[in-house]
Protein backbone atom coordinates (compact mmCIF):
# COMPACT_ATOMS: atom_id res chain seq x y z
CA UNK A 1 0.00 0.00 0.00
CA UNK A 2 2.26 2.86 1.52
CA UNK A 3 4.82 1.58 -1.94
CA UNK A 4 2.20 2.21 -4.53
CA UNK A 5 1.80 5.31 -2.71
CA UNK A 6 5.42 6.20 -3.37
CA UNK A 7 5.15 5.25 -6.44
CA UNK A 8 2.41 7.20 -7.42
CA UNK A 9 4.04 10.51 -5.73
CA UNK A 10 7.14 9.62 -8.07
CA UNK A 11 4.60 9.61 -10.83
CA UNK A 12 3.41 12.72 -10.02
CA UNK A 13 7.03 14.15 -9.57
CA UNK A 14 8.42 12.59 -12.81
CA UNK A 15 5.51 13.95 -14.74
CA UNK A 16 5.40 17.91 -14.11
CA UNK A 17 9.33 17.72 -14.26
CA UNK A 18 9.00 16.58 -18.01
CA UNK A 19 6.68 19.40 -18.73
CA UNK A 20 8.55 22.17 -16.58
CA UNK A 21 11.91 21.22 -16.84
CA UNK A 22 12.77 22.04 -20.42
CA UNK A 23 11.57 25.57 -20.25
CA UNK A 24 14.09 26.59 -17.74
CA UNK A 25 16.66 24.81 -20.12
CA UNK A 26 19.19 26.62 -21.51
CA UNK A 27 18.11 27.71 -25.28
CA UNK A 28 19.50 26.60 -28.19
CA UNK A 29 22.55 28.95 -29.17
CA UNK A 30 21.97 31.30 -32.00
CA UNK A 31 22.76 29.92 -35.48
CA UNK A 32 22.26 31.09 -38.72
CA UNK A 33 19.56 29.67 -41.00
CA UNK A 34 18.53 30.40 -44.48
CA UNK A 35 15.23 28.70 -45.45
CA UNK A 36 14.42 28.53 -49.67
CA UNK A 37 10.67 29.47 -49.41
CA UNK A 38 8.97 28.64 -53.19
CA UNK A 39 5.62 30.68 -53.77
CA UNK A 40 3.09 29.00 -56.07
CA UNK A 41 -0.39 29.27 -57.00
CA UNK A 42 -1.29 30.54 -53.50
CA UNK A 43 0.93 28.36 -50.98
CA UNK A 44 4.28 28.76 -49.91
CA UNK A 45 6.34 25.90 -49.59
CA UNK A 46 7.31 25.03 -46.71
CA UNK A 47 4.24 26.97 -45.42
CA UNK A 48 5.80 26.46 -41.44
CA UNK A 49 9.14 27.63 -40.39
CA UNK A 50 9.99 26.58 -37.47
CA UNK A 51 13.45 28.50 -35.68
CA UNK A 52 15.13 29.78 -32.36
CA UNK A 53 14.69 32.61 -30.40
CA UNK A 54 18.19 35.05 -31.67
CA UNK A 55 18.84 32.86 -34.38
CA UNK A 56 20.23 34.65 -37.30
CA UNK A 57 17.38 33.72 -40.35
CA UNK A 58 17.47 34.61 -44.19
CA UNK A 59 14.60 34.09 -45.86
CA UNK A 60 14.65 33.51 -49.86
CA UNK A 61 11.65 33.94 -51.30
CA UNK A 62 11.15 32.02 -55.07
CA UNK A 63 8.73 32.96 -57.14
CA UNK A 64 7.35 29.83 -59.07
CA UNK A 65 4.45 31.39 -61.30
CA UNK A 66 3.59 35.16 -60.67
CA UNK A 67 4.94 38.01 -58.95
CA UNK A 68 4.09 36.80 -54.92
CA UNK A 69 4.99 38.73 -51.50
CA UNK A 70 5.83 37.42 -48.31
CA UNK A 71 4.95 40.16 -45.30
CA UNK A 72 5.63 38.96 -42.00
CA UNK A 73 3.41 39.68 -39.29
CA UNK A 74 5.00 40.58 -35.83
CA UNK A 75 8.51 41.67 -37.50
CA UNK A 76 6.78 43.89 -40.12
CA UNK A 77 9.02 42.84 -42.26
CA UNK A 78 7.99 42.28 -46.60
CA UNK A 79 9.03 41.03 -49.66
CA UNK A 80 8.73 40.97 -53.45
CA UNK A 81 9.78 38.47 -55.85
CA UNK A 82 9.26 38.11 -59.43
CA UNK A 83 9.76 34.86 -61.23
CA UNK A 84 13.24 34.32 -61.88
CA UNK A 85 14.48 37.21 -59.11
CA UNK A 86 14.47 35.56 -55.95
CA UNK A 87 14.20 38.29 -53.27
CA UNK A 88 16.41 37.49 -49.81
CA UNK A 89 15.99 39.25 -46.42
CA UNK A 90 17.90 38.66 -43.14
CA UNK A 91 17.02 39.43 -40.22
CA UNK A 92 17.73 38.40 -36.22
CA UNK A 93 14.50 36.19 -34.59
CA UNK A 94 14.79 38.54 -31.54
CA UNK A 95 10.40 37.65 -31.01
CA UNK A 96 9.14 34.38 -29.24
CA UNK A 97 6.08 33.64 -30.72
CA UNK A 98 4.03 32.29 -33.56
CA UNK A 99 3.53 34.92 -36.83
CA UNK A 100 1.90 34.74 -39.69
CA UNK A 101 3.09 35.34 -43.14
CA UNK A 102 1.22 36.07 -45.84
CA UNK A 103 1.26 37.31 -49.34
CA UNK A 104 1.10 40.91 -49.65
CA UNK A 105 0.85 41.34 -53.79
CA UNK A 106 -2.34 40.71 -55.17
CA UNK A 107 -1.43 37.63 -57.24
CA UNK A 108 -5.17 35.83 -58.14
CA UNK A 109 -8.23 34.93 -56.79
CA UNK A 110 -7.12 32.60 -53.69
CA UNK A 111 -4.44 35.15 -52.81
CA UNK A 112 -6.19 35.96 -49.19
CA UNK A 113 -5.50 32.58 -48.56
CA UNK A 114 -1.97 32.71 -49.17
CA UNK A 115 -0.40 32.40 -45.78
CA UNK A 116 2.42 30.52 -43.67
CA UNK A 117 3.51 30.16 -40.13
CA UNK A 118 6.89 31.47 -38.57
CA UNK A 119 7.32 29.84 -34.84
CA UNK A 120 10.42 31.50 -32.65
CA UNK A 121 11.60 29.15 -30.12
CA UNK A 122 11.71 26.13 -28.44
CA UNK A 123 9.21 23.27 -29.25
CA UNK A 124 8.41 21.76 -25.81
CA UNK A 125 4.80 21.43 -26.87
CA UNK A 126 5.01 17.82 -26.69
CA UNK A 127 7.18 16.99 -23.57
CA UNK A 128 4.27 19.73 -21.76
CA UNK A 129 1.08 17.92 -23.43
CA UNK A 130 2.94 14.32 -22.13
CA UNK A 131 4.21 15.68 -18.62
CA UNK A 132 0.34 17.21 -17.82
CA UNK A 133 -1.01 14.14 -19.06
CA UNK A 134 1.27 11.82 -16.79
CA UNK A 135 1.01 14.03 -13.57
CA UNK A 136 -2.97 14.10 -14.52
CA UNK A 137 -3.08 10.76 -14.11
CA UNK A 138 -0.94 10.33 -11.20
CA UNK A 139 -3.67 12.91 -9.25
CA UNK A 140 -6.27 11.07 -10.41
CA UNK A 141 -4.66 8.02 -9.14
CA UNK A 142 -3.57 9.62 -5.80
CA UNK A 143 -7.59 10.97 -5.28
CA UNK A 144 -9.39 7.78 -6.10
CA UNK A 145 -6.49 5.28 -4.52
CA UNK A 146 -9.21 2.64 -3.76
CA UNK A 147 -10.32 2.07 -7.55
CA UNK A 148 -6.75 2.17 -8.90
CA UNK A 149 -6.32 -0.56 -6.36
CA UNK A 150 -9.24 -2.78 -6.54
CA UNK B 1 -44.06 89.68 -68.15
CA UNK B 2 -41.19 90.95 -68.87
CA UNK B 3 -40.31 89.73 -65.75
CA UNK B 4 -40.68 86.04 -66.19
CA UNK B 5 -39.15 86.32 -69.05
CA UNK B 6 -36.21 87.62 -67.52
CA UNK B 7 -36.35 84.93 -64.80
CA UNK B 8 -36.55 82.15 -67.13
CA UNK B 9 -33.85 83.16 -69.33
CA UNK B 10 -31.82 83.50 -65.75
CA UNK B 11 -33.04 79.90 -64.74
CA UNK B 12 -31.94 78.55 -68.01
CA UNK B 13 -28.56 80.37 -67.95
CA UNK B 14 -28.66 78.70 -64.45
CA UNK B 15 -29.30 74.83 -65.53
CA UNK B 16 -26.79 75.36 -68.69
CA UNK B 17 -23.93 76.35 -66.07
CA UNK B 18 -24.59 73.44 -63.80
CA UNK B 19 -24.07 71.53 -66.55
CA UNK B 20 -21.24 72.95 -67.83
CA UNK B 21 -19.04 73.39 -65.07
CA UNK B 22 -18.46 69.11 -64.14
CA UNK B 23 -17.72 69.19 -68.27
CA UNK B 24 -15.15 71.88 -67.82
CA UNK B 25 -13.44 70.08 -64.47
CA UNK B 26 -13.68 67.19 -66.27
CA UNK B 27 -10.15 65.05 -65.92
CA UNK B 28 -8.51 64.80 -69.16
CA UNK B 29 -6.42 62.11 -68.67
CA UNK B 30 -6.72 58.53 -69.85
CA UNK B 31 -7.93 55.63 -67.47
CA UNK B 32 -5.43 52.68 -68.65
CA UNK B 33 -7.31 49.28 -67.16
CA UNK B 34 -5.05 46.15 -67.11
CA UNK B 35 -6.11 42.37 -66.55
CA UNK B 36 -4.56 39.62 -67.08
CA UNK B 37 -3.41 39.03 -71.02
CA UNK B 38 -6.20 35.79 -70.96
CA UNK B 39 -8.59 38.51 -70.34
CA UNK B 40 -7.61 40.81 -72.69
CA UNK B 41 -4.80 42.70 -71.43
CA UNK B 42 -4.49 46.19 -71.39
CA UNK B 43 -7.63 48.48 -72.35
CA UNK B 44 -7.39 50.42 -74.16
CA UNK B 45 -4.50 48.59 -76.20
CA UNK B 46 -3.84 51.74 -78.34
CA UNK B 47 -3.12 55.25 -76.91
CA UNK B 48 -3.15 58.15 -79.20
CA UNK B 49 -0.64 61.19 -78.21
CA UNK B 50 0.63 64.37 -79.55
CA UNK B 51 4.61 64.77 -79.69
CA UNK B 52 5.87 67.50 -77.11
CA UNK B 53 2.68 67.37 -75.13
CA UNK B 54 2.40 65.43 -71.69
CA UNK B 55 0.49 62.61 -71.67
CA UNK B 56 -1.25 61.70 -68.45
CA UNK B 57 -2.40 58.20 -67.76
CA UNK B 58 -4.24 56.81 -64.51
CA UNK B 59 -3.14 53.15 -63.93
CA UNK B 60 -5.55 50.70 -62.19
CA UNK B 61 -5.73 46.72 -62.40
CA UNK B 62 -9.04 45.24 -62.04
CA UNK B 63 -7.08 41.56 -61.37
CA UNK B 64 -3.96 40.66 -60.21
CA UNK B 65 -0.81 43.24 -59.71
CA UNK B 66 0.75 44.22 -62.90
CA UNK B 67 3.21 46.79 -64.22
CA UNK B 68 3.55 49.41 -66.50
CA UNK B 69 6.25 50.66 -68.57
CA UNK B 70 7.08 51.99 -72.10
CA UNK B 71 10.32 50.34 -74.49
CA UNK B 72 12.85 52.04 -75.40
CA UNK B 73 12.15 55.22 -73.03
CA UNK B 74 14.08 56.21 -69.83
CA UNK B 75 11.28 55.63 -66.94
CA UNK B 76 10.65 53.85 -63.98
CA UNK B 77 8.35 51.06 -64.40
CA UNK B 78 5.06 52.13 -62.29
CA UNK B 79 3.43 48.80 -60.47
CA UNK B 80 -0.56 48.56 -61.53
CA UNK B 81 -2.53 47.31 -58.29
CA UNK B 82 -5.83 46.47 -58.04
CA UNK B 83 -7.96 49.21 -56.40
CA UNK B 84 -5.62 51.71 -56.53
CA UNK B 85 -4.78 54.47 -59.01
CA UNK B 86 -1.48 55.44 -60.20
CA UNK B 87 -0.98 58.40 -62.24
CA UNK B 88 1.77 58.49 -64.56
CA UNK B 89 2.67 61.42 -66.95
CA UNK B 90 4.88 60.80 -70.28
CA UNK B 91 6.45 62.85 -72.23
CA UNK B 92 6.99 61.97 -76.45
CA UNK B 93 9.49 64.46 -77.51
CA UNK B 94 9.23 62.27 -81.52
CA UNK B 95 6.89 61.35 -82.71
CA UNK B 96 6.43 56.73 -83.21
CA UNK B 97 4.92 54.10 -82.33
CA UNK B 98 5.87 52.92 -78.99
CA UNK B 99 4.94 49.81 -77.00
CA UNK B 100 3.99 49.60 -73.49
CA UNK B 101 4.37 46.39 -71.38
CA UNK B 102 3.35 44.84 -68.10
CA UNK B 103 6.72 45.06 -65.60
CA UNK B 104 5.14 42.00 -63.22
CA UNK B 105 4.80 39.11 -63.78
CA UNK B 106 1.13 38.27 -63.68
CA UNK B 107 0.57 34.65 -65.33
CA UNK B 108 2.36 32.27 -68.01
CA UNK B 109 1.26 34.79 -70.76
CA UNK B 110 2.57 38.28 -68.89
CA UNK B 111 4.83 38.71 -72.19
CA UNK B 112 2.24 38.85 -74.34
CA UNK B 113 0.88 41.67 -72.70
CA UNK B 114 1.46 44.86 -74.49
CA UNK B 115 -0.01 47.97 -75.78
CA UNK B 116 0.65 50.92 -78.48
CA UNK B 117 1.03 54.66 -77.89
CA UNK B 118 0.84 55.99 -81.56
CA UNK B 119 2.49 59.31 -81.13
CA UNK B 120 1.94 62.14 -83.69
CA UNK B 121 2.75 65.00 -85.08
CA UNK B 122 5.88 66.80 -86.58
CA UNK B 123 8.13 64.89 -89.22
CA UNK B 124 7.08 61.56 -89.77
CA UNK B 125 10.24 59.42 -87.75
CA UNK B 126 13.49 58.05 -89.98
CA UNK B 127 13.15 54.62 -90.96
CA UNK B 128 15.11 52.75 -87.91
CA UNK B 129 18.35 50.42 -89.49
CA UNK B 130 18.33 47.35 -90.03
CA UNK B 131 19.57 44.72 -87.51
CA UNK B 132 22.43 43.85 -87.91
CA UNK B 133 21.69 40.48 -88.48
CA UNK B 134 19.97 41.19 -91.73
CA UNK B 135 22.94 43.42 -93.06
CA UNK B 136 25.19 40.15 -91.95
CA UNK B 137 22.95 38.16 -94.15
CA UNK B 138 22.65 35.87 -91.24
CA UNK B 139 20.22 33.24 -90.89
CA UNK B 140 19.50 33.20 -87.31
CA UNK B 141 17.45 30.31 -87.13
CA UNK B 142 20.02 27.87 -88.47
CA UNK B 143 21.66 25.94 -85.64
CA UNK B 144 25.06 26.65 -84.90
CA UNK B 145 26.93 24.08 -83.05
CA UNK B 146 30.60 24.12 -82.80
CA UNK B 147 32.71 21.01 -83.11
CA UNK B 148 35.17 21.79 -80.35
CA UNK B 149 34.47 23.54 -76.51
CA UNK B 150 37.04 24.43 -74.38
CA UNK B 151 38.35 21.84 -71.85
CA UNK B 152 38.61 24.60 -69.45
CA UNK B 153 36.49 27.99 -68.51
CA UNK B 154 38.54 30.69 -70.53
CA UNK B 155 39.37 33.31 -68.25
CA UNK B 156 39.76 37.04 -69.25
CA UNK B 157 42.13 37.78 -66.77
CA UNK B 158 44.54 34.85 -68.57
CA UNK B 159 43.45 36.32 -72.02
CA UNK B 160 44.89 39.28 -70.79
CA UNK B 161 48.26 38.59 -69.89
CA UNK B 162 48.36 37.09 -73.03
CA UNK B 163 47.07 39.86 -74.96
CA UNK B 164 50.64 41.80 -74.22
CA UNK B 165 52.48 39.26 -75.92
CA UNK B 166 50.83 39.02 -79.40
CA UNK B 167 49.25 41.15 -81.72
CA UNK B 168 45.08 41.62 -81.36
CA UNK B 169 44.66 44.64 -83.24
CA UNK B 170 42.27 43.44 -86.31
CA UNK B 171 40.42 41.13 -83.38
CA UNK B 172 39.40 43.94 -81.22
CA UNK B 173 37.12 46.65 -82.84
CA UNK B 174 33.38 46.10 -82.25
CA UNK B 175 33.00 45.52 -85.41
CA UNK B 176 34.90 42.16 -85.74
CA UNK B 177 33.33 41.34 -82.23
CA UNK B 178 30.01 41.77 -83.51
CA UNK B 179 30.23 39.85 -86.09
CA UNK B 180 32.13 36.61 -85.32
CA UNK B 181 31.20 33.82 -82.92
CA UNK B 182 34.04 33.27 -80.93
CA UNK B 183 34.61 29.70 -81.97
CA UNK B 184 35.07 31.31 -85.38
CA UNK B 185 37.94 33.83 -83.83
CA UNK B 186 39.21 30.76 -81.95
CA UNK B 187 40.14 29.48 -85.29
CA UNK B 188 40.89 32.70 -86.88
CA UNK B 189 44.03 32.81 -83.79
CA UNK B 190 45.59 30.51 -84.79
CA UNK B 191 47.74 32.92 -86.62
CA UNK B 192 49.22 33.78 -83.21
CA UNK B 193 50.96 30.31 -82.56
CA UNK B 194 49.01 30.18 -79.09
CA UNK B 195 48.25 26.85 -77.91
CA UNK B 196 43.90 25.89 -77.59
CA UNK B 197 43.74 27.01 -74.12
CA UNK B 198 45.63 29.96 -74.79
CA UNK B 199 43.42 31.12 -77.85
CA UNK B 200 40.02 30.33 -75.95
CA UNK B 201 41.32 32.76 -72.92
CA UNK B 202 42.51 35.57 -75.26
CA UNK B 203 38.32 35.03 -76.57
CA UNK B 204 37.47 35.66 -73.13
CA UNK B 205 39.52 38.38 -72.89
CA UNK B 206 38.51 40.51 -76.03
CA UNK B 207 35.14 39.67 -75.53
CA UNK B 208 35.40 41.11 -71.99
CA UNK B 209 37.38 44.19 -73.63
CA UNK B 210 34.08 45.21 -75.66
CA UNK B 211 32.06 45.67 -72.18
CA UNK B 212 32.41 47.61 -69.29
CA UNK B 213 31.64 46.64 -65.76
CA UNK B 214 28.45 48.65 -65.99
CA UNK B 215 27.73 47.37 -69.09
CA UNK B 216 27.66 43.58 -67.61
CA UNK B 217 25.76 45.22 -64.62
CA UNK B 218 22.75 46.52 -66.51
CA UNK B 219 22.98 43.52 -68.61
CA UNK B 220 22.42 41.63 -65.67
CA UNK B 221 19.89 43.38 -64.56
CA UNK B 222 17.73 43.34 -67.29
CA UNK B 223 18.31 39.39 -67.11
CA UNK B 224 17.24 39.69 -64.40
CA UNK B 225 13.90 41.14 -65.07
CA UNK B 226 13.13 40.27 -68.55
CA UNK B 227 14.93 36.98 -69.16
CA UNK B 228 15.39 34.48 -65.76
CA UNK B 229 11.96 33.68 -65.53
CA UNK B 230 12.59 31.40 -68.10
CA UNK B 231 16.12 30.98 -69.07
CA UNK B 232 16.74 30.73 -65.57
CA UNK B 233 18.98 32.74 -63.14
CA UNK B 234 21.73 30.97 -63.95
CA UNK B 235 21.70 30.71 -67.97
CA UNK B 236 20.41 26.95 -67.58
CA UNK B 237 17.50 27.25 -69.40
CA UNK B 238 15.43 26.03 -66.58
CA UNK B 239 14.23 28.94 -65.14
CA UNK B 240 10.41 28.64 -63.05
CA UNK B 241 8.57 28.45 -66.51
CA UNK B 242 10.34 26.48 -68.36
CA UNK B 243 8.16 23.39 -67.74
CA UNK B 244 5.06 25.07 -68.08
CA UNK B 245 6.49 26.74 -72.18
CA UNK B 246 6.84 22.76 -72.69
CA UNK B 247 3.43 21.59 -71.86
CA UNK B 248 1.90 24.43 -73.32
CA UNK B 249 4.08 24.65 -76.56
CA UNK B 250 3.16 21.25 -77.31
CA UNK B 251 -0.72 21.47 -77.42
CA UNK B 252 -0.34 24.57 -79.43
CA UNK B 253 2.30 23.97 -81.63
CA UNK B 254 0.11 21.62 -83.94
CA UNK B 255 1.17 22.81 -87.28
CA UNK B 256 0.33 21.67 -91.19
CA UNK B 257 3.37 19.31 -90.88
CA UNK B 258 2.43 18.02 -87.82
CA UNK B 259 2.96 18.64 -84.13
CA UNK B 260 7.17 20.23 -83.96
CA UNK B 261 8.82 19.84 -80.97
CA UNK B 262 8.19 21.85 -78.20
CA UNK B 263 11.04 23.58 -77.72
CA UNK B 264 12.74 24.96 -74.16
CA UNK B 265 14.22 27.91 -73.39
CA UNK B 266 17.94 28.11 -74.63
CA UNK B 267 20.60 26.83 -72.19
CA UNK B 268 23.37 29.65 -72.24
CA UNK B 269 25.30 27.72 -70.01
CA UNK B 270 25.34 24.77 -73.16
CA UNK B 271 29.24 25.62 -74.44
CA UNK B 272 28.66 24.08 -77.87
CA UNK B 273 25.54 26.52 -78.95
CA UNK B 274 26.95 29.61 -76.76
CA UNK B 275 30.60 29.78 -78.68
CA UNK B 276 29.64 29.22 -82.14
CA UNK B 277 26.54 32.13 -81.32
CA UNK B 278 27.97 35.60 -82.93
CA UNK B 279 26.87 39.09 -80.82
CA UNK B 280 25.06 39.69 -84.33
CA UNK B 281 23.29 36.28 -84.28
CA UNK B 282 22.13 36.49 -80.84
CA UNK B 283 20.96 40.14 -81.12
CA UNK B 284 18.58 39.16 -83.81
CA UNK B 285 17.12 36.22 -82.03
CA UNK B 286 16.45 38.56 -78.88
CA UNK B 287 15.35 41.75 -81.22
CA UNK B 288 12.92 39.13 -83.37
CA UNK B 289 12.18 36.64 -80.62
CA UNK B 290 9.94 33.36 -82.41
CA UNK B 291 12.22 30.91 -82.88
CA UNK B 292 9.05 28.48 -82.85
CA UNK B 293 9.34 29.27 -79.08
CA UNK B 294 7.61 31.47 -76.47
CA UNK B 295 10.74 34.40 -77.03
CA UNK B 296 8.56 37.34 -77.02
CA UNK B 297 10.10 40.32 -79.34
CA UNK B 298 12.26 42.56 -77.39
CA UNK B 299 12.78 45.30 -80.28
CA UNK B 300 10.35 47.46 -79.47
CA UNK B 301 11.16 47.40 -75.43
CA UNK B 302 15.25 47.71 -75.33
CA UNK B 303 17.39 49.97 -76.86
CA UNK B 304 20.02 49.02 -79.40
CA UNK B 305 22.46 49.76 -76.40
CA UNK B 306 20.13 47.44 -73.93
CA UNK B 307 20.28 45.08 -76.19
CA UNK B 308 24.30 44.69 -76.29
CA UNK B 309 24.72 44.66 -72.73
CA UNK B 310 22.26 42.06 -72.32
CA UNK B 311 23.84 40.24 -75.00
CA UNK B 312 27.46 40.59 -73.00
CA UNK B 313 26.15 39.52 -70.16
CA UNK B 314 24.73 36.34 -71.67
CA UNK B 315 28.24 35.29 -72.77
CA UNK B 316 29.68 35.66 -68.86
CA UNK B 317 27.92 32.68 -68.86
CA UNK B 318 31.11 30.55 -70.61
CA UNK B 319 33.63 32.75 -70.08
CA UNK B 320 35.32 33.02 -66.55
CA UNK B 321 35.26 37.78 -66.26
CA UNK B 322 36.48 37.43 -62.55
CA UNK B 323 39.86 39.41 -61.92
CA UNK B 324 38.97 41.79 -64.98
CA UNK B 325 37.88 45.13 -63.26
CA UNK B 326 37.15 47.71 -65.73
Amino acid sequence: MKSAMIFRLLMLAGGLALALLPSFAQAAPPVERVFRIEASSFAYKPGQIQLNLGDRVTLELVSMDVVHGLYLDGYDLSLTADPGQTARLTFVADRAGSFRFRCNVTCGAMHPFMIGKLTVGPNHSFTLAAGLTISAIAIFLLIHPRRASQ
Amino acid sequence: MKREILARILLLALCLVVVLIPLALRDRSLTLRARMPEDDGWSPQVIQAAAGQPLRLRLTSEDVTHGFAVGQMEMASVDVLPGVVSEVTLLFDEPGIYTFFCTRWCGLNHWRMRGTIEVSGGDAPALADAPLYVALGLDIDAPHPVPGVPSQIPSAARGGQLAEIVSLAEFSTPEYYRAHSPYQVYQDLVSTNLNAAERWDVVSYLWRSQTTAEGLAEGARLYAQNCAACHGETGGGDGVFADQLAASGQSSSQTMHGSMSARTPADFTDAQNMLGASPALLQGKLMRGGMGTGMPMWGVIFTEEQSWNIIAFLYSFQFQYQGVTR
